[in-house]
Order: structure tokens, then C-alpha cells, then sequence
């Protein structure tokens, strides 16, 4: 269907002034045409330019608007229960909107609360509700799946009015290579327009928590995408992460059930992260992955230098990974090279799963995210870790009035 | 807030629903004054200061033309109009750009400057309400239109919000006369409105954003060397996709304008069915050509004067309107070659004037003219010279060492695409929408309108902005 919507012959005053008759017009265009036809702009150069007509056409117009409705709900009803049969269902998007207003709350009154940030295991596997039963408070969750924490952790340092604690998931293959799937969310809750604030809003309330198809991976687009098309010869075919999760109205995330109850999604999802453990001819070399590692840990050590300077406590986590998830972190971003080398440069205290029984032995179904249950039970056990030898509780009157951490 | 956002659905409802109310036309108009500064300010609020000051100096620009009786003090008038407009688009607009530029000349010179750091943002629309506002007291000065005959139908036409941001550029004499009596839209206007809202939305979010910004994107913004069939795919997905975006962001703005009983012009006709510059330019964001031939290259002396006076001020305008469109010199680079091309034309036109194409020779021209217009794309779309010259070596087979970047999804879409969008414009070219409309079956229309609004609503636009925005 086109958009322009007017015609570039000329009309039958230009033709009479260019000394063609009415007469010769006509058997050149029909006078249907004519009805609709119209000069632009275009055609009357150096004068004023009058009152645009603009006709409309002839057509039952009441009834095919009413029609238009009708089969307008018919397929948006169709569409909503395919994907509610292929067991989607509605949740908030996960959008800069929605990070934004979590990031907003510390400006708000809240710079002492626990803020999460980090990649998606730290955003599926710390449950908010566990925690603010034993802590308290419910933590300001500022993870994003895919995306290094480095950007958020140096907006966070530039804010003098966050002062609480700030615990840091690693998730080595995007922490130590900078990736960013969700990149500029700091600086879009930042210049966030008044417009987008309110589409936010409205998205939310009346769009996001009825239709179960308002999720990115059930985009027009992004359906037509993945279908069986042929491989190009030399394209490198490559399978985008499928949705993993649901997340409530405050940023609390969860692993999506289907794949605990879906062997086959479970499967793909598992192929799709085995595309990652492939080499590639775009591989950064061993040198360059450690140069850029070696950047991201000299950034992150100067934003947790300014945010200690300003009291805030810094805690990094390394969530747990399995199978051949875990195998290929060990084998591309070893420990010693990565976590450890975090932990001397930053001077700040860290939990990593291999070092403490309690927080190994989880399922996690595509070997980097926890079911909901056992993120639950995650989320208990390292609370207990954290408020043990780090961080004391929140006494209930006057939080953050002693601090243990190393 | 863009037209594509749920934001502008309540908003519009909104509008609408206010302007059916049984008021006083004066009072509609405030409220319609009022709808279009909060639809600005929806964006940046401190901006909508800018709106007034161009508001008011041109008010009292084409005031004082009209009280003035010697020549000198209306030529002041007018250049006080200018001079502010243009002053403000160069602040906000070519600062940088103009500091980046004046640093670099300094180096060459062997002087290092160092400037300040210039974080200016963008007032969203600056480059169309000036020039909305200029033509006003350009047009009161070549007494071609006499001034508004209150502030609030002038500021109303400033602020309308359906062209405010990103045209169609409308002319005083166009829209003010519509303020001057009651106006409210047919039953008929209204969904016929509501319909080219949906079609120009669709374009938007389905083709342009969903389809063709990503296979651009991936050819432009990429590290990657493009092949022949790369360079070639992401020029022509580039190419329809500006067409999507802005023929859309023209064909809603339309349409919301209908709703509301407004007629507004028409920017775009099927431009891709041009045979030679001149038609290009007489289909392609006709108000803004207009614009230039109008303000620019008839006072610089048009065709009156010679054949090199002609050509000067055919450059000159062309420069000029690259520049228009963004503070880069490849977007003068753009303006440049579609000059050249214009001139060329011309010059050939001189020379074969009883010539008339066969219709295998018509469309054969027709499809050069297309080429070439593409060509003038990848100096539109890259971001630098450097990358720009990448994509040409790569469309005329010169990266040899180039793999491929496009999956064959893109490739398809982009094939089928450019191929429906092409063949659509040069079987309209001689017509109308509303003639092809008239001709459409009623079930036919209600399919095909239901299907447009479906794939909006699938397709789940993150409300990104429209090219021309940023111009």
C-alpha cells in the first residue's frame, strides 16, 4: 500500500494554461480521476500557495469502520490465544521505561536502599520477595539480561544521593567483554521525555498485564525472522536468546516455566547458548579479550572507588552457571584472569558459588538461570551468607547503622 | 511525542473528543493552541520557549511590515525575521557542527584550539516551524499574503501539532484561512482520517522500523565491508525506508488533521515512479522543495537571469537543502549530487527539447533515475565519507574481499518490499489514493485497513522516532 497520496499530473486549469483544451484532457484521463485530482505546492511556483483540498472518497466508510473493528478483534483474539496455547503469558515488559522508574527511586528518597545490579542471573535468580521478607526492604532491582553492569554501576557512582548498598552480579562472558545488550539505560532514565514517561505508564496498566503477545520475541518481525529461511552461502546463521522470563511491574524477574516444563524449549534454548561456545572467525583473540577484561575491571575499580567514597557498601556476586555453560566460562574467562584479578583490583568483597556449598546444587535448566523455586531458595541462601559475613541486617528502626563488611 | 506511541493514542482520543464538544470556535482554538503546545512540550518542556520567541518575533515581524512605509524599514522587518530564525537554527542546530568545522581549520593552520564543550540538544522540529514561521513573513513581504488577523489563529498555525514537528511545511495562506470559521470533520472525514492515519502508521512501524531500518542498519552501522549484493540491499532497504518514514509521518499527520476538519497538503507522490530530478523533486517532500524554489532559488535569481545565474542558484538551493537536513557535509554532499544531477538534466533537456520517450525508454528512465537517487542515499545515510565510499565500492563490485552480512530473511524482505513500493508508485503515478480508493471494493478495504492495523499492533513498535525528526 502506498503513502503518497496525490497524483503529479497536472490538473485540467494547468493543461487549459499551457494551451491544451478540456477536450484534449479528457480523453486522456476519464473524469473519474479528475474528481480526486488535485495541484501541489510543486505546481504553483513563486505564488501563495492556497487552502489544500482534500476530498474524500466515496465509500461506505460508517460500515467498513465497523467491519475494520469487528475483524480488527477477531485477530488480535487469535493471535493473543495462539500464544497463550503456546504457553506465553502476559507479563510487564522489560523495557528502558521500566528500569528507568526503579532508577528514579534512589533520586526519590531511596539512595540507602540494597540496589541489584548486573546481567540476567543476578535479575532471574535474586527474588525480591525473598528477600524483603528476611531483610526488610525489597531491593531496587537494576539488572538487565545481557548487559554488562559497568555502565550502570559509573551512573550510580556519579549520584551522590545513593548511599546504601550495592550488590554487583558477574556474569563473566558479558561482564568481562563489556557487552551490552540493553545499552544507554542510564542515560535514557536520565533524558527520559515526559512522553515516553507517560507511554511507559499506560503500557504497563492497560496493555502489558492483558495480552500475553506483547513480549518482543512475538514481535511481527521477529516471528518472520526465525522461520526455516534458506542459509545464505557464507552467512554465519546465528539464533537470537528466545524469551527466558517474566517480570512483574517492579523489575522482579523469573526464569519462564516453560522451560521447566518444555524439554524441547529447554533444548533450543540450550543450542542457542551453545552458538556462544563456538569459536568464530569474529572472535576477539586471546590478547584483545584480555586487554578489553583488563579495561572493564580498571572502569568497574574506579566507580566502586567513588561509591565507597561516598558510603556506599560494594558486594560482587557470581551467581552459579552449570554443564556447558559453566565449562566454556571456565575455558574462556578462567577465574584466576577474571574474578579474582575483580576482586584484588576493586578491593571490594565478593561471593562466589564455587566457594560456598550452600549456593551450588541448583537446577538450572539451560545451565545459567535458576527455576523460580530454586531461585527462591537461592535467594534465602545468599542472603544468609551476605547478612552473616558481610552486611548485618537492617535492625527495623534505624537501618545501616553498623556495617561488618571486610 | 511521536505519533507512534500510545502516548499520542490517549492524547489524540483526547483532542478529539474535546473539539466535538458543543464550544465556542474561539475556545476550540485555544484548546487546540493549548493540545499542540503540550504535544511539544511532551518531548522537552523548556523548549516549547522557543516555539513562542519564533511565535513572536515573526508576529511582530510581519506587523511591523505592514505598518512600514519606506522600503528599508520593511526590508528590516524582514531580515528581522530571518535573522532570528535562522540565528536560532544555527545555534541549536549548527553549532557544533560549525565549532567542529572552525577547530579543523584552526589545525590545519597549525593552531591547536581547544573549544568548550557545546552540549546543545536538538529542540525536536526546529528546522520545520522556522521555516513555517519564515515563510509567513517572507510571504507578507513579497505581499503575497496579508498577516493573520489575530495572534491566536498566527500562533495556532505555528503550533498546530499535526505538522509541527516534521511538516508537511505548511504555508500561512494554507492553514490560516481554516482557523478564520468553524471547522468541525464529517463522519465521512473522520474515518477516511483515521484510515490514512492507519496507513501511514503502517508504513511506519511495519515497514519502515520492523523490515527496513534493521537491514540498513546492519549494512550501515556495521564493521563489516558490504559485497555488491549487501551494499546494494541495505541502500534500497535505506531508500524505502525513509519513504515508509516520512510519507508515513506525512500521510498521519494528514489524516490526524482530517479528523479534526483541517486540510493539510500533500508531501509526497509516489516518488519512486520519477522520471528525471525535476519530477523527483516535484514528488518528493514536495513542501519543502516548494519551499526552497519559493524563498530560496526564485529570489537568488531562478532562471531569469542565464544560464549560469541558473545554474548557480540551482546549486546553491540544493547545497543549501542538504545542509537543511542535517549539520554533516554528507548531507551537503546529498544536496550537492542532486544539484549536479538537476543541472545535468537540465542541460540534456536543452539539448533533445522535441524529444519524447517511448514507453520502454519512459520506464528505462524512470528506473536511472532511481538508481542514481539511490546513490545519493548512501551519502544521506552513512556518517561518514569513509563509510559512504565503503558502501559505493561495495555497489559497484569493488570489495572484493567483503563477506556477506544480510541473512537471506532480509534479503527477501527487502526484495519484496522496495518491489511491492516501486511497482505501487509507478502504477499510481498518474493517480490519486483517494481515486484508488473510490475504486476499491468495500470488503476489500475493510480487509486490507484491518490487516494494517493488525500488523501495527503485532508488529510492537518501541515508539523510535521518525527520521526526519532530527532535521
Amino acid at each position: 500500500m502506498p503513502s503518497s497520496i496525490s497524483s503529479s499530473e497536472l490538473t485540467p486549469e494547468t493543461h487549459e494554461a499551457r494551451g491544451r483544451s478540456a477536450a484534449d484532457l479528457s480523453a486522456v484521463a476519464p473524469p473519474f480521476e479528475h474528481r480526486y485530482k488535485r495541484q501541489t505546492a510543486a505546481d504553483r511556483p513563486g505564488v501563495a500557495q492556497p487552502v489544500p483540498v482534500r476530498p474524500v472518497p466515496e465509500q461506505p466508510w460508517g460500515a467498513i469502520l465497523l467491519g475494520v473493528v469487528a475483524l480488527l478483534t477477531l485477530l488480535i483474539g487469535g493471535w493473543e490465544w495462539y500464544w497463550r496455547a503456546y504457553g506465553v503469558r502476559p507479563s510487564i515488559g522489560n523495557t528502558l521505561g521500566l528500569w528507568s522508574i526503579q532508577r528514579r527511586r534512589i533520586d526519590a528518597g531511596e539512595g540507602s536502599a540494597t540496589v541489584l545490579v548486573g546481567a540476567s542471573r543476578l535479575y532471574f535468580d535474586l527474588q525480591l520477595p525473598v528477600w524483603e521478607r528476611l531483610d526488610g526492604k525489597r531491593p531496587i532491582q537494576l539488572s538487565f539480561e545481557g548487559t554488562s553492569p559497568l555502565t550502570a554501576v559509573e551512573d550510580l557512582a556519579a549520584d551522590p544521593k545513593f548511599t546504601g548498598r550495592l550488590i554487583i552480579g558477574v556474569a563473566p562472558d558479558v561482564f568481562f567483554s563489556g557487552f551490552e545488550f540493553h545499552a544507554g539505560a542510564a542515560r535514557y532514565a536520565h533524558r527520559e521525555s515526559p512522553s515516553q514517561r507517560v507511554g511507559q505508564w499506560l503500557s504497563m496498566h492497560f496493555i502489558e498485564p492483558l495480552l500475553a503477545f506483547e513480549d518482543p520475541d512475538y514481535a511481527l518481525a521477529t516471528v518472520l525472522q526465525r522461520q526455516p529461511w534458506p542459509k545464505r552461502p557464507g552467512k554465519m546463521w546465528f539464533t537470537n536468546v528466545r524469551k527466558l522470563s517474566d517480570t512483574e511491574a517492579d523489575r522482579n524477574t523469573h526464569l519462564w516455566s516453560k522451560l521447566e516444563s518444555d524439554p524441547q524449549y529447554r533444548e533450543m534454548a540450550r543450542n542457542i547458548w551453545r552458538q556462544d561456545f563456538q569459536p568464530t572467525d569474529e572472535d576477539p583473540s586471546p590478547e584483545e579479550a584480555l586487554k578489553t577484561a583488563t579495561e572493564q575491571i580498571d572502569r568497574m575499580s574506579k566507580a566502586v572507588a567513588k561509591l565507597r567514597a561516598h558510603g556506599v557498601k560494594v558486594l560482587f556476586v557470581r551467581p552459579p552457571s552449570t554443564g556447558e555453560y559453566l565449562a566454556y566460562e571456565n575455558r574462556q574467562f578462567p577465574r584466576t584472569r577474571t574474578w579474582d584479578a575483580l576482586l584484588a583490583v576493586t578491593g571490594a568483597p565478593g561471593i562466589h558459588f564455587e566457594d560456598y556449598p550452600q549456593l551450588q546444587g541448583y537446577y538450572l535448566p539451560e545451565w545459567s538461570h535458576m527455576t523460580r523455586a530454586e531461585a527462591e531458595r537461592f535467594t534465602a541462601a545468599l542472603y544468609g551468607i551476605i547478612s552473616r559475613e558481610f552486611w548485618r541486617p537492617n535492625p527495623p528502626a534505624a537501618a545501616h547503622t553498623a556495617d561488618a563488611s571486610p | 511525542m511521536v505519533f507512534n506511541s500510545l502516548t499520542f493514542v490517549v492524547f489524540f482520543a483526547c483532542v478529539l473528543g474535546v473539539h466535538s464538544l458543543p464550544l465556542p470556535w474561539t475556545t476550540k482554538k485555544i484548546n487546540l493552541l493549548i493540545a499542540s503546545y503540550l504535544f511539544y512540550s511532551a518531548w522537552n518542556p523548556p523548549f516549547v520557549i522557543l516555539l513562542w520567541v519564533s511565535t513572536v518575533i515573526d508576529w511582530y515581524a510581519a506587523q511591523g511590515l505592514v505598518k512600514a512605509r519606506r522600503a528599508t524599514a520593511r526590508h528590516a522587518w524582514m531580515m528581522l525575521s530571518v535573522i532570528a530564525n535562522l540565528g536560532m537554527l544555527g545555534y541549536f542546530k549548527y553549532g557544533q557542527f560549525l565549532l567542529d568545522n572552525f577547530t579543523a581549520l584552526m589545525g590545519a593552520l597549525g593552531i591547536a584550539y581547544h573549544p568548550a564543550h557545546y552540549d546543545i540538544v536538538l529542540p525536536v522540529g526546529i528546522s520545520f516551524y522556522t521555516f513555517a514561521t519564515m515563510s509567513y513573513t517572507l510571504d507578507v513581504y513579497l505581499r503575497r499574503a496579508a498577516p493573520a488577523r489575530n495572534l491566536l489563529d498566527y500562533a495556532l498555525f505555528v503550533t498546530f501539532f499535526p505538522h509541527l514537528v516534521a511538516g508537511p511545511i505548511m504555508r500561512p495562506t494554507e492553514l490560516v484561512p481554516q482557523f478564520a470559521k468553524p471547522r468541525r470533520a464529517s463522519a465521512e472525514q473522520l474515518r477516511f482520517g483515521l484510515m490514512l492515519m492507519t496507513l501511514g502508521l503502517f508504513n511506519k512501524i511495519v515497514l519502515a522500523d520492523s523490515f527496513l531500518a534493521r537491514a540498513a542498519e546492519r549494512v550501515y552501522d556495521g564493521n563489516s565491508m558490504p559485497g555488491t549484493l549487501d551494499a546494494w540491499a541495505g541502500t534500497l532497504a535505506f531508500s524505502a525506508q525513509i519513504f515508509c518514514d516520512f510519507a508515513g509521518y506525512s500521510t498521519t499527520a494528514i489524516g490526524a488533521a482530517l479528523c479534526l476538519g483541517f486540510a493539510m497538503p500533500d508531501n509526497f507522490r509516489f516518488s519512486y515512479a520519477a522520471v528525471g530530478f525535476s519530477d523527483f523533486w516535484r514528488r518528493w517532500h514536495i513542501t519543502l522543495s516548494s519551499w526552497l524554489r519559493d524563498y530560496l532559488y526564485i529570489p537568488l535569481g531562478g532562471n531569469r537571469h542565464g544560464a549560469r545565474r541558473t545554474y548557480v542558484a540551482l546549486m546553491v538551493t540544493m547545497l543549501l537543502g542538504g545542509l537543511w537536513h542535517g549539520a554533516n557535509w554528507t548531507f551537503v554532499a546529498w544536496g550537492g549530487l542532486h544539484g549536479l544531477y538537476l543541472a545535468v538534466e537540465r542541460v540534456v533537456r536543452a539539448r533533445f527539447v522535441n524529444y519524447r520517450p517511448g514507453p520502454i525508454v519512459f520506464v528505462l528512465l524512470g528506473l536511472l533515475t532511481y538508481t542514481l537517487v539511490n546513490i545519493t542515499w548512501v551519502f544521506f545515510r552513512a556518517k561518514t565519507f569513509g563509510k559512504a565510499w565503503l558502501v559505493l565500492r561495495g555497489m559497484f563490485g569493488q570489495n572484493s574481499a567483503a563477506r556477506p552480512i544480510l541473512s537471506t530473511f532480509y534479503l527477501a524482505s527487502v526484495a519484496a518490499i522496495v518491489g511491492c513500493l516501486v511497482l505501487t508508485h509507478w502504477l499510481m503515478r498518474a493517480r490519486t489514493l483517494e481515486s484508488v480508493v473510490a475504486r476499491v471494493p468495500a470488503l476489500a478495504m475493510c480487509l486490507v485497513w484491518a490487516l494494517m492495523a493488525f500488523a501495527i499492533i503485532i508488529a510492537q513498535g518501541t515508539g523510535s522516532a521518525f527520521i526526519y525528526f532530527q532535521f
